[in-house]
């Protein structure tokens, strides 16, 4: 049904090709998942879909595409729209009324469809995607996951028969995300809708793909297959697999419950019991009973909680439990009811922001509102300027760009980068007053695997250096891999504390994948498992 | 030239002539007679200056629309009236001296950087959205919208140099911008002036009032310059004041970013649209 | 509730019959119906935005009232007398002046109540669908800009958030500079993400067609007519001609407006419903303009001045009357059977 053909594309004024030589087959009906890192070239693939790659886009394409028996480059996306329905990653960017019928209804009205007939479709695609009690609703009052339903009923109303969606997920959280790929699943299994999707976070739809796509990048070939045999060719991959490639388990399991009895026959010696932590390190931050009202309702209830210089605490929970809440009213955004913030015995509590983020960086949830120089030397620049600290900056600007791995993008527009490096040239616009505390707002939210490593990396040297982290996340594996400790708040109130063994183990929502198969161990990440199992590879 | 370009052209220049004559109109009326008859008449040319003023507002849009308007500049000017109308909300809730509204300056420099098509739209639409949302919308919306539209479509004739300038050689930019400010601040203004053009006559009352019959040009020239003078000079002069500093403060850096955005999306892939790539002269327009 | 359309000419009779007079008893009734039938047909929680037609009155009023007296130097009752070298302002000030501008005020209120009702009785979606279907265009750009105008101000909290967390404060006009560029950036960002999506859905299959220059030309010449016979009908004596060359000036922009749109197939989720009341509220208003318009007896006292010297003005009932077309609204107000 879609055929890529020695595909090459190059982006106007780029030096090296998007997509190199691409032969590809998606046949009809197929739930295919799109993988590979960051700038690979996967966006690009899914816009050829529909020609607006290059229609919309400009530059040089080469081969042959063609979807359903019509050519999008030859069409155009207009042309294709009734066969190709397509879903963006931002779902806040692609709407133009502001009621959900309407919305849906959009597409309709530009087709001049009649109005009986518009009608019997929005009930359709209302109906298939479950936002028939949402219907009057307006766009602004929807979680992220309702929205994205919404495009893609406002996508499915020109009856097309193949859905490309391009990282849906990737601005939503888990359980958002976890709704909107129901729908899909279930728009492929009923409707048999080809449905053609990009996606970072694997382990959630691995198990309903009925094909694997993995771009590796330049110089090398595009894998296309069954999932199981691709993700033996990749690296990238979560932690299960890694698991399972390495112990050799086949078939290769792809979800927990795969995973179990293989994990149930593995032998490993009875694990000790936790040591304690050693010595808490020194507190450099606590917050002692603060509490918070937006509008009347708690937002944060008596939160108390402390952080040590040097370590790292994951803050964990579900939408709205409070999480940047917190981060806000400690960097004193907001001002709390009640209670203390006292950094390196110094109270935070009714200063002004400017003040306090001398010692405090916040990384906020988008890096973006921070940028608005011309080069990224010139936002540290301007943060030094702003605390007026140029002439004695806390740590030499050249040295902390060298740290980001920015120094040869010193002079490039911020903008122009990608979404990792465009973060790292905010946290170096936060963190060139050399703060004692680093609070980053959902850090992960739309990286790929290399970006998180190379985060990672950045935040173990700071800790190195002293500064205490305090981060929010709903990414449970980045909690396993790098926190020294792990909160849980529910609706404003502090309901677990501890080391991630014993909090993440506890409470099944926030298990890492390797703590579901092996329960009562300990272990939270693949390296842990294969250390422990004594298959650590040399 | 081709057939199409001189008749867009002639649209252009008839429905100036319309506003322009709408403008000087008061003084060149011929008092009718007075008393009575008189005095219901002059509000009726009132109104049909209005309607007059509208009708050419409507032809000027019909025409711009007529030539292709892709998505993604329909897309643009929705982002950017809706900014700069949320501009005109702290204009609104914050006290501002006099008339100084923060929404001009940005018509101007879309206009400068996008063109004369696009900066007539902006304008035009820049007022009715922001009237919609602060519920100022009147019988001097038309006006408005007019004289707004023609701020975006003058400052489109101003370019006078490739915007690629503007990014690597600093040494032009000034000259620009300092250009651009006196444009504001002329506008700013002349733009007091148009629309209070539209209240005198209510304000002022009907025919013998303010032209006893018999007083020549000069005398009602004189009597409108009063009327200005004592209601809507300081407050012009504070918009336009506020439009010049605004262009001289914030103009360079913003006009950096818009042909940015405009050399990378709107570079090539438009070949029916409004703007003409970088590399040819300005903007497609005129 | 009623159409937009309706309200639309509601507000406009209101400025037609307020224009046409300068009596100030006609003048106060007009306010008053117009106060009634806000009161009644959109009331609002926000008590200042009810209050707004009052405070323009306590300020338009008076400040009309001394500027018709000190520029107007007409009328019997002198108050004060200012010297007569003073330029404009120079001459007696009488109470006949005062009078008039204060009545030019209550005019000007009634207008801008009259438009202020039209504001909030009318949801913003409607007003845009008010847009001919020529202008669908400009209806989809009007459709964004309201769509994206919260967003806009989140995004400038957020922003502004962002800012103050490297130390910026906003000091003077320069400080707005890291504010409005990243307003700026995401904003052209997020319009071409929309661009994509619209063309995504099918958005600009038709309308990237350009219209013929057979419209254009008509447009042209209805433009010249319009002119034309404007300049004519000043200047020269041939009121008839002049006359009926502007109506045919106007007649053929809006017929190529009318050919545009055709050209330009849509349709319309929410068709719009007309219903009885709407019927009712138009012919109340058609009344009311029947009886300012329309050389009827009564009509003459709409023309009262209080010059040369003041006396009471004069009211015809059956004017009156008419004028009570205008409250039309308030009846169909009370059940609100049909949903937006």
């Amino acid at each position: 049904m879609i055929h890529f053909n020695h595909l090459t594309y190059t982006y106007p004024g780029a030096s090296r090709p998007a997509l190199a030589d691409v032969t590809l087959r998606i046949a009809e009906g197929e739930f295919a998942l799109v993988a590979g890192p960051s700038g690979v070239g996967k966006s690009t693939l899914l816009r050829c879909l529909n020609g607006l790659v290059p229609h919309f886009t400009g530059g040089v394409l080469g081969g042959r595409v063609a979807v359903a028996g019509r050519d999008p480059v030859a069409e155009g996306p207009q042309a294709l729209s009734h066969v190709v329905g397509f879903v963006f990653q931002d779902p806040e960017s692609q709407f133009v009324v502001d009621r959900v019928e309407d919305e849906i209804a959009f597409a309709l009205e530009n087709a001049a469809v009649p109005p009986a007939e518009m009608r019997a479709r929005v009930e359709e695609a209302l109906d298939l995607l479950e936002l028939t009690s949402l219907r009057v609703r307006p766009l602004e009052s929807l979680s992220g996951g309702e929205k994205q339903r919404v495009v893609i009923a406002a996508a499915l109303v020109l009856r097309p028969r193949i859905l490309a969606l391009d990282e849906p997920t990737s601005q939503l959280d888990p359980q958002s995300a976890q709704d909107v790929l129901s729908a899909l699943v279930r728009l492929n299994r009923t409707l048999g809708l080809t449905i053609v999707l990009s996606e970072q976070r694997l382990e959630r739809i691995l198990p309903h793909a009925d094909r694997l796509i993995h771009l590796p990048g330049p110089g090398g070939p595009a894998l296309s297959g069954p999932p199981r045999q691709v993700l033996h060719q990749m690296d990238l991959i979560p932690p299960l697999v890694t698991l399972g490639k390495t112990l050799g388990w086949e078939p290769l399991p792809l979800t927990v419950e795969e995973g179990r009895c293989f994990a149930a026959k593995s032998q490993f010696p009875i694990p000790n019991p936790q040591p304690q932590i050693a010595n808490p390190p020194s507190p450099i931050l606590q917050v002692e009973g603060l509490s918070f009202n937006y509008n009347g309702t708690p937002a944060l209830r008596g939160v108390s909680l402390t952080l040590g210089k040097g370590e790292l605490v994951a803050l964990m929970g579900r939408n709205g439990s409070g999480k940047t809440t917190l981060l806000r009213c400690i960097v004193g955004l907001l001002r709390p009811r009640q209670g203390e913030v006292v950094l390196a015995g110094e109270s935070l509590v009714g200063q002004e922001t400017a003040d306090i983020c001398r010692n405090v960086g916040y990384l906020p949830q988008e890096p973006g509102a921070l940028l608005f120089a011309d080069t990224v030397a010139d936002e540290l620049a301007i943060t030094l300027r702003n605390h007026g600290m140029t002439n004695s900056p806390p740590i030499a600007p050249a040295d902390l760009l060298t740290r980001l791995g920015l120094s040869d993008l010193a002079a490039s527009y911020p903008r122009d980068l990608s979404v990792g490096q465009r973060q790292r040239v905010a946290l170096g616009a936060v963190t060139v007053t050399r703060p004692r505390l680093l609070l980053l707002d959902e850090p992960t939210r739309g990286l790929d695997y290399p970006a998180k490593r190379e985060l990672t990396r950045l935040l173990r040297e700071w800790q190195a250096d002293g500064t205490g982290v305090l981060l929010t996340t709903h990414d449970v594996e980045l909690a396993a891999q790098a926190a020294d400790r792990v909160v849980i708040l529910d609706q404003g109130a502090v309901v677990a504390d501890g080391s991630p063994a014993q909090v993440l183990t506890a409470s099944p929502p926030f298990a890492p994948q390797v703590a579901c198969l092996f329960p009562d161990t300990g272990w939270l990440t693949a390296r842990d498992a294969l250390a422990g199992l004594g298959r650590l590879p040399a | 030239m081709s057939v199409r370009r001189i008749v867009g052209g002639a649209i252009y220049a008839l429905s100036a002539a319309i506003g322009v004559l709408a403008f000087v109109y008061p003084f060149l009326f011929d008092a009718q007679a007075g008393g009575s008859i008189g005095a219901a008449h002059s509000q009726d040319a009132v109104l049909a200056t209005t309607a007059l003023v509208g009708l050419s507002l409507v032809a000027l849009l019909v025409e711009l629309q007529g030539q292709a308007i892709s998505a993604k500049t329909v897309a643009l000017l929705g982002v950017l009236v809706a900014i700069t109308s949320t501009l005109r909300f702290i204009e609104v809730a914050v006290p501002m001296p006099g008339g100084f509204s923060p929404i001009f300056a940005p018509i101007i420099l879309a206009g400068y950087v996008f063109g004369s098509r696009f900066g007539f739209l902006m304008g035009a639409f820049t007022l009715l959205v922001s009237g919609l949302i602060t519920g100022g919308v009147g019988p001097w919306l038309p006006y408005q919208m007019f004289a707004a539209g023609w701020i975006g479509l003058t400052a489109g004739w101003l370019k006078i140099s490739n915007l690629r300038s503007l990014i690597s050689t600093p040494g032009y930019w000034r000259l620009e911008i300092a250009l651009l400010s006196i444009f504001a601040f002329i506008w700013g203004l002349l733009y007091g002036a148009i629309i209070n053009l539209y209240f005198w006559p209510f304000a002022v009352g009907p025919v013998e009032q303010s032209w006893t019959s018999g007083i020549g040009l000069g005398e009602t020239l004189a009597r409108y310059a009063a009327f200005y003078a004592v209601t809507s000079l300081g407050w012009d002069v504070a918009r336009a004041v506020g439009n010049a500093s605004l262009i001289l403060l914030l103009g360079a850096p913003t006009v950096r970013v818009l042909a940015r955005f405009r050399r990378r999306f709107y570079f090539e892939t438009d070949p029916k649209g409004f703007l003409k790539p970088l590399g040819s002269r300005g903007s497609a327009d005129a | 509730m009623l159409d937009a359309r309706t309200w639309l000419f509601w507000a406009m009779t209101v400025l037609v019959i307020a224009s046409s007079t300068r009596n100030p008893l006609y003048a106060i009734l007009l306010l008053l119906i117009v106060t009634l039938v806000s009161a009644i047909c959109a009331p609002d929680q926000n008590r200042r935005a009810m209050l707004l037609p009052f405070r323009f009155a306590a300020t338009a009023v008076p400040l009309a009232a001394l500027f018709n007296a000190l520029t107007a130097h007409l009328g019997d009752t002198v108050l004060l007398r200012l010297p007569d070298w003073l330029p404009l302002l120079g001459g007696p000030l009488t109470l006949e002046s005062l009078l008039f501008g204060a009545t030019n005020g209550l005019v000007l209120t009634a207008i801008f109540g009259g438009f202020t009702l039209f504001n909030r009785a009318t949801p913003v979606r409607d007003l845009v669908q008010l847009a001919p279907r020529a202008f669908h265009e400009a209806g989809v750009v009007l459709s964004i800009a309201l769509t994206f105008v919260p967003q806009t101000t989140r995004s400038l909290a957020r922003i502004r958030e962002a800012q103050a967390v490297r130390g910026h404060r906003v000091r003077g006009l320069r400080d707005w500079l890291p504010i409005v560029v990243p307003l700026l950036v995401s904003g052209l960002e997020h319009s071409m993400g929309l661009a994509e999506a619209m063309v995504a859905r099918g958005y600009g299959a038709v309308s990237d067609r350009a219209q013929p220059l057979r419209s254009q030309a008509l447009l042209a010449l209805g433009l010249l007519m319009l002119l034309g016979g404007w300049l004519a009908w000043l200047f020269m004596p041939w009121k008839r001609a002049a006359l009926s060359g502007m109506i045919a000036g106007a007649g053929l922009i809006l017929a190529v407006l009318r050919l545009a749109g055709r050209a330009a197939p849509r349709t319309a989720y929410r068709p719009r419903r007309w219903s009885g009341r709407d019927t009712l509220t138009v012919l109340g208003c058609g009344l009311a303009l029947a009886v300012v318009l329309l050389p009827l007896p009564g009509r003459a006292t709409l023309a009262y001045a209080p010059y040369p010297r003041l006396s009471l003005p004069p009211f015809d009932p059956l004017v009156g009357l008419g004028l009570l077309g205008l409250l039309a609204p308030v009846t169909v107000s009370g059940s609100r059977a049909d949903h937006k």
